[in-house]
């Protein structure tokens, strides 16, 4: 059933932008026009791109913030994640946990 | 002096307001105008079926339901006192009220069984997680009407066919009528097991139990 | 003969209807849900378009291309390996294999970490598992992962915990030991959650996720909003979702209050400004499916409760679209064409913010 939301309704994860706008909801309690919005200005593409896996894959390698394949020495997990901390501005809790660990 | 149609919403509103007080005060004005079965039946119950549904409305709340029920009692303890032998209301029915083994789910169960108090039925809940056992054999000691089968999920649900089965087996089912409820439970799991009906909620319990047990 | 429509029963089983009767389901459903909520019923326009949505010939439907929203996942984790018969389909994997699974295979938009019980209460002895698993899973996942649970507040009375079951209580017409008990066991739902979520917090989690709040009626709906109360006291920037258990605040107290509020009989957008003041981040509102009414009733009266507590609420409303809720059959295996129906319905005709 949850593949179902996800072909009828979701915006696909890291195949496209819907972790970016999730945590723009979740972090700044963003409305759906508000949050597509601000991810869309900050990765200089249309709101209608973020959920467009042709543009948001080659952008996610070239912003570093993870893609769903198994790209040799792409950011992945923590990595990714401080990558997009950058980019969208916000601080992500598992990666306040990462550099208290290696200070 | 008020008319007996004044008397009657008086009595209703009392019941809703749940104070016993304004019930009683309410059964003294209408004893010397109307009959004790016309009061209990037209004034008390009828404020009691509001109450139910000013429950399933989000309105009042259980404990309203209970103060308003102890209230109803009180007065029909008052009019019974006063009715001829054999004239005094008589129970509703005996039912017995359960979750089926394996699942622990008490909240809705208990829900039920309060509103089935609460409409006059004698209630016996033996809790959640029974035994299949338990409750045929609750019902042959209480003498039960009915038996409520709750089960919350898919998993615990068979518990509700093998109950009746069990009654079957004993000899009971003619004299024992089901009923079955819980989120996963709908109309055709009831038709497909052979229960005697399925309930929504707890309001739709206490309607259906009056239909199969008193036949209204 | 007037063309007829497949649709479902709310407990999935196909019918057949006509134009005019899905109309009428429709009509129905909306009004059982203003009378109840006291909100307006969908106007003309919205009914014709849940119908619309509805007589789409395609099995699968979905939202118009740019309207996607965020979906995020409850129990996810567990829906692998789960073997507990209604929630699991029993494939022997790690909760991270569960988790990636759905952020690289499936394209879930966030994720969440639960363990078997799924309630609160039974994480407490097992907490060093939970915070292990959720380090793991951070520091291979991107997607927001938060730790997700429900409530349960039944599980603080007898013969499950301390205080006696206020069922019971009630039943004897002992009404005000019934509602201290419920007092008392939301006090220690509080203290428990904050203490579990405090762990899971600093092993990285990104928030956390109440499942089912209210299920055990207000007084459970009490405890929940005094947590995250709390934590967002304590974790300024923790994600926090609320999610219902059903539309309606069973009123098992009766007069326990929060912001000034009787929570008691509260119907989903007078529930997610209280969310948002107690400091949740996203509301999940819910309405239960009638099994015995129509996938149109059930659909209409979902969407104008959805309708309303999205316009009432100040945060993001992602509702709760599972087995037998949000117009969705009461069906282990809902069937797809009645799911992708009201996942299009909710996001086009209510407006949702996510699933």
């Amino acid at each position: 059933m949850p593949i179902s939301h996800i072909m009828a309704s979701g915006m696909t994860g890291i195949r496209a932008a819907g972790d970016l706008v999730a945590r723009m909801q979740f972090s700044k309690n963003m409305r759906i026009k508000e949050a597509k919005e601000y991810v869309a200005k900050k990765l200089g593409v249309d709101t209608m791109d973020l959920s467009d896996e042709y543009v948001m894959r080659e952008l996610r390698e070239e912003l570093d913030i993870g893609v769903i394949t198994s790209v040799p020495t792409a950011a992945k997990g923590i990595a990714a994640k401080m990558n997009i901390e950058k980019l969208l501005e916000i601080e992500i809790n598992s990666c306040d946990l990462f550099r208290r660990q290696i200070a | 002096m008020a008319s007996k149609e004044e008397l009657i919403q008086e009595l209703s509103d009392a019941v809703i307001s749940c104070k016993k007080d304004r019930v009683l005060e309410a059964v003294e004005k209408a004893k010397g105008v109307m009959e004790p079965a016309e009061i209990i039946e037209k004034g008390l119950a009828a404020g009691m079926n509001e109450v139910g549904t000013l429950f399933e409305r989000g309105k009042l709340f259980l404990p309203h339901v209970m103060m308003a029920a102890d209230a109803m009692t009180a007065g029909v303890q008052v009019l019974e006192a006063e009715m001829p032998v054999g004239e005094q209301k008589k129970k509703m029915g005996v039912i017995v009220n359960g979750t089926v083994e394996g699942d622990v789910h008490d909240i809705g169960k208990s829900i039920v069984s309060t509103m089935l108090q609460s409409a006059g039925f004698e209630v016996h809940d033996i809790g959640r997680d029974v035994p299949i056992r338990n409750f045929v054999e609750k019902a042959k000691e209480v003498n039960a009407n009915m038996i409520g089968l709750s089960a919350l999920m898919t998993t615990t649900m068979p518990g509700q066919k093998e109950v009746i089965e069990l009654l079957k087996e004993e000899g009971m089912r003619d004299r024992v009528k089901v009923m079955v409820g819980g989120a996963p439970a709908t109309q055709a799991w009831a038709d497909k097991i052979g229960a005697d009906c399925y309930a929504e909620n707890a309001s739709e319990a206490v309607a259906k139990a009056k239909e199969l047990i008193v036949g209204k | 003969m007037a063309t007829e429509y497949a649709l479902r029963m709310g407990d999935g089983m196909r019918i057949s209807l006509t134009k005019e009767k899905i109309l009428e389901e429709l009509e129905a459903g909306s009004a059982d849900a203003a009378d109840l909520g006291e909100i307006p019923t969908l106007s003309g326009n919205k009914i014709e378009k849940l119908a619309e949505i509805l007589m789409m010939p395609g099995k699968a439907v979905s939202v118009e291309q740019g309207m996607e929203v965020p979906v995020t996942h409850d129990i996810g984790t567990l829906r692998i390996d789960g073997d507990q018969g209604n929630s699991g389909v029993g494939i022997p994997t790690s909760r991270l294999a569960g988790c990636m699974l759905h952020e690289r295979a499936f394209g879930a938009d966030t994720m969440e970490l639960g363990h078997i019980d799924y309630s609160f209460k039974p994480v407490k002895p097992v907490v060093a598992n939970e915070t292990q698993a959720m380090e793991v899973c951070q520091q291979n996942m991107i997607i927001p992962l938060f730790y997700g649970a429900m409530p349960n507040m039944g599980l603080y009375y007898t013969p499950d915990g301390p205080f006696e079951n206020p069922g019971d209580l009630m039943k004897a017409f002992k009404i005000q030991e019934a509602r201290e008990s419920m007092e008392h066991a939301a006090e220690h739902l509080t203290r428990d959650t904050v203490w579990v979520m405090q762990r899971l917090m600093a092993s990285g989690a990104d928030g956390v996720n109440f499942d089912t709040t209210a299920a055990a009626g207000d007084a459970d709906m009490f405890g929940t909003l005094h947590a995250v109360e709390t934590l967002r006291k304590e974790f300024p920037k923790m994600y926090i979702e609320v999610g219902m258990a059903g539309e309606i605040v069973l009123g098992m107290h009766g007069e326990l209050e929060y912001d000034g509020k009787i929570l008691a009989g509260i119907w989903p957008h007078q529930q997610a400004p209280l969310a948002a003041k107690a400091g949740a981040n996203v509301f999940g509102p819910v309405c239960n499916t009638n099994t015995s009414k129509t996938s149109a009733w059930n659909l209409a009266r979902a969407v104008t409760f959805m309708k309303a507590a999205v316009e009432a609420s100040p945060i993001p409303c992602h509702v709760d679209m599972g087995m037998g809720v949000g117009g969705i059959p009461m069906l282990e295996t809902p069937p797809i064409d009645a799911v992708t129906r009201a996942s299009k319905a909710m996001v086009e005709v209510a407006g949702v913010d996510g699933i």
